[in-house]
């Protein structure tokens, strides 16, 4: 008798704890995560890594320092405390790769959504993997506009694009000549009036050319040159050329590194005196382009997140804090825009209550997250379908960043659009060459 | 109409320029091809090399990156001369195709060496007496120093190969292996000497300019493509082997590439929308290619050549 009572309570406690574990099983949430950690882009790729997991690190457990909602739970709490699981795969930046790695992560790993991928190309891929099974992805950093004009019914973009971030420069052109920028009086209109433009013959240069053109004429600027040239090309005097001949007030750039600093250096040995250069990130944004120290003093780059707006905004240097702490670096444009769209995922799930890829699709396409939950300067993360986009956040926004000299004589980048962030008097004009 | 000729002017003198520039690239090509009639694919990472030289050694020494060149040509002759008896002359023993395909695997190697050593992220020199300097010499038109420093380098570099080969005792050396290998063998003149040597003239000469070259241009171990492909529309357009040819030639191709301006002003002088156009600049190159597409079915042994 003794015996069978021992067998019953040894069969009950087995049973409780099989129960447990199928209790614990179903407490988390798996999201495939791609990003490209290995060849020629491995060093954003380990960035981009760093700061989803940071986020799903402050999701999965409490932490009182760190203002944002989904700091004050341990793992998603509609969910019964689920947590946040991550599998990262990486993709080498090669978009076959990251459409194979999406089927398994979906059918192998039963993931419940996917984040990723960074290079505009894998995400195109992976995105119509997710639309074929009907699994959600989120994503934080391609900036390739015609993602979201797809009409995707599973993809949602929570970082602006280069429309968003050329539209940006246009905002500020218009700025300097009302008086918005901080230091800067009023600028006359005729002196910035004329523009030249320059950009690499790649589908991305061509797009942001096109960009440009556009918005000069809703602007009513005039673009006296806007050329496409052959990107990494040995010599770019003849381009140079071109564009000092109409005497533009600023001077315009989508280019990747080598060209970007050939480009100075060329400008620069050509004597051209343009009151305000631009670039469109990419090259201008670069650490072998900051290695040219004054000769880059005034230019103007495109980013979406800068070390300094942790100065004016408290949960980014919270954050920031954090990630340093883990990584021994600043948090950049790379992986403050993967902690977002990790951020993104978690309070997605918060609302849908469930991984069932309905509600996650209902709760994607209703959620607003208010700008003070971010770590990125945007107003917010809301997915609407306005101007022939599909998923597109439309609360997000750039930065323009001013190369400028610091206390300790490096040169690095304070903010000056938009005005409200500004964290440094504007240099303008440019101190020319 | 006076900007128009204003942009011709500019065109005119930075192609003349740009011209030498590339030309002392193609110089070593020529040479290596002029005596051995092997066609170097490697070239574009010996200049390549040259460029890490003086990358590397101007801060070692603390000297100026333009004093570093004789040692950059030291660089260049010495690789030259390790390739030559490494891996050419036992090439040599074998059918064109094995040449063809073994400075092909040599460019492999280099590049990849050099990705090892030096990772993928562009360098480049960012002080030193020629690095941003500039000229004013008229209304609107800048030489920038650098490029006049390589121009004239390369006049003295082809002075200085016309030299070696017309007047001195080598030079006929020279000349006579890549005539008649045997015949020059049978006169005693030792061919294998004359090899190296034309490998250690070809690996210099692009050292030099790939020094010269790291004051504007960054380097990163994928750069040698770029000028190889010049390099090669250049040799072939002068003529294979013919150093008039590579001279003359270079200066060609730098007036091409640097004539889209002229094109820009003519728009504006026509009043077309300029915001439409301007995708000339990214085919420039295509022109060049062009023009030696057109040379290699006009006159097969190019502008100069004298080897068919």
């Amino acid at each position: 008798m003794r015996k069978t009572m021992f067998l019953m309570v040894a069969l009950l406690a087995a049973t409780l704890a099989f129960s447990a574990a199928g209790l614990a099983a179903d407490k988390e949430v798996k999201i495939g995560v791609l990003y490209p950690l290995t060849g020629g882009a491995a060093a954003a790729g380990r960035v981009l890594r760093a700061g989803a997991e940071l986020a799903a690190e402050i999701a999965n457990q409490q932490m009182s320092g760190i203002d944002m909602d989904m700091a004050k739970n341990a793992g998603v709490k509609s969910m019964g405390g689920a947590k946040i699981v991550l599998i990262v795969k990486d993709h080498q930046g090669n978009p076959q790769l990251g459409a194979d790695l999406a089927k398994k992560l979906i059918k192998d790993d039963k993931v419940a959504g996917i984040l990723g991928c960074y290079h505009s190309s894998v995400t195109k891929t992976v995105s119509a993997v997710c639309e074929r099974y009907g699994v959600p992805m989120i994503n934080g950093s391609s900036t390739s506009p015609a993602l979201t004009t797809r009409d995707f019914k599973w993809f949602w973009r929570t970082t602006p694009h280069d429309k968003w971030f050329t539209k940006d420069l246009f905002e500020l052109l218009i700025g300097l000549t009302e008086g918005k920028v901080k230091g800067v009086k009023a600028v006359p209109r005729q002196e910035l009036n004329i523009l030249a433009a320059a950009c690499e013959k790649t589908e991305w240069g061509s797009h942001v050319s096109e960009e440009i053109k556009n918005f000069a004429g809703e602007y009513k600027f005039e673009l006296a040159v806007n050329l496409l040239y052959a990107a990494k090309s040995p010599d770019l005097s003849s381009e140079v050329q071109s564009m000092i001949a109409p005497k533009p007030g600023a001077m315009l750039f989508a280019s990747y590194a080598s060209d970007a600093i050939l480009m100075v250096k060329t400008l620069k040995s050509l004597k051209a005196k343009p009151k305000l250069i631009w670039g469109q990130d990419a090259g201008f944004d670069k650490p072998e382009f900051r290695e040219m120290g004054a000769d880059i003093e005034g230019i103007l780059t495109r980013s979406v997140f800068l070390p300094s707006v942790a100065r004016v905004k408290k949960v980014s240097g919270q954050v920031n804090e954090l990630f340093k702490q883990k990584n021994g670096v600043d948090l950049d444009g790379a992986s403050a825009r993967s902690f977002t769209g990790l951020q993104t995922w978690v309070y997605v799930l918060e609302k849908a209550g469930s991984s069932d890829p309905k509600a996650i699709q209902k709760a994607c396409n209703e959620i607003t997250i208010p700008g003070d939950q971010l770590v990125v300067p945007w107003a917010g993360v809301k997915f609407e379908n306005v101007g022939g986009e599909t998923g597109q956040n439309v609360l997000g926004m750039g930065l323009i960043g001013q190369y400028q000299m610091q206390k300790d004589g490096k040169i690095g980048l304070e903010i000056v659009y938009p005005f409200n962030l500004a964290t440094a008097d504007m240099i303008y004009p440019i101190k020319g060459f | 109409m006076e900007a128009l000729f204003l942009a011709m002017f500019k065109a005119l003198v930075a192609g003349l320029l740009m011209g030498l520039v590339f030309a002392l690239v193609a110089l070593g090509l020529t040479i290596i091809f002029g005596v051995m009639d092997v066609v170097n694919f490697a070239h574009g990472e010996f200049l390549m090399v040259g460029m890490y030289a003086t990358l590397l050694t101007a801060p070692l020494l603390g000297v100026d990156p333009v004093l570093t060149l004789p040692f950059s040509a030291l660089v260049g002759a010495g690789l030259g001369v390790l390739c030559y008896h490494g891996l050419i002359r036992h090439l040599l023993r074998g059918p064109t195709i094995a040449q063809l395909f073994g400075t092909f695997g040599l460019m492999l190697f280099l590049r990849n060496l050099a990705l090892m050593i030096m990772g993928s992220e562009p360098m480049i020199v960012h002080q030193g007496i020629l690095v941003g300097k500039s000229f004013v010499v008229g209304p609107g038109i800048v030489l920038g120093a650098t490029k006049l420093a390589a121009a004239a380098l390369s006049l003295g570099a082809f002075w200085g190969a016309w030299w070696l080969i017309d007047r001195t005792k080598t030079g006929k050396a020279l000349t006579a292996t890549s005539l008649d290998k045997e015949a020059a063998m049978y006169m005693g003149i030792s061919t294998e000497r004359v090899n190296a040597l034309a490998w250690a003239l070809g690996g210099a000469s692009v050292a030099v300019a790939g020094g010269l070259l790291v004051n504007f241009w960054p380097v990163d171990p994928n750069v040698g493509l770029l000028f190889t492909m010049i390099a090669f529309a250049t040799v072939a357009l002068g003529g294979f082997g013919s150093i008039k040819g590579a001279l003359v030639a270079g200066v060609l191709i730098g007036m091409i590439v640097q004539a889209p301006p002229v094109w820009d002003a003519m728009l504006r002088l026509v009043g077309s929308d300029a915001a439409e156009g301007f995708t000339i600049h990214s085919l420039k190159y295509t022109f060049v290619y062009l023009i030696y597409f057109l040379i290699m079915v006009v006159r097969p042994q190019g502008l100069f050549g004298w080897k068919q």
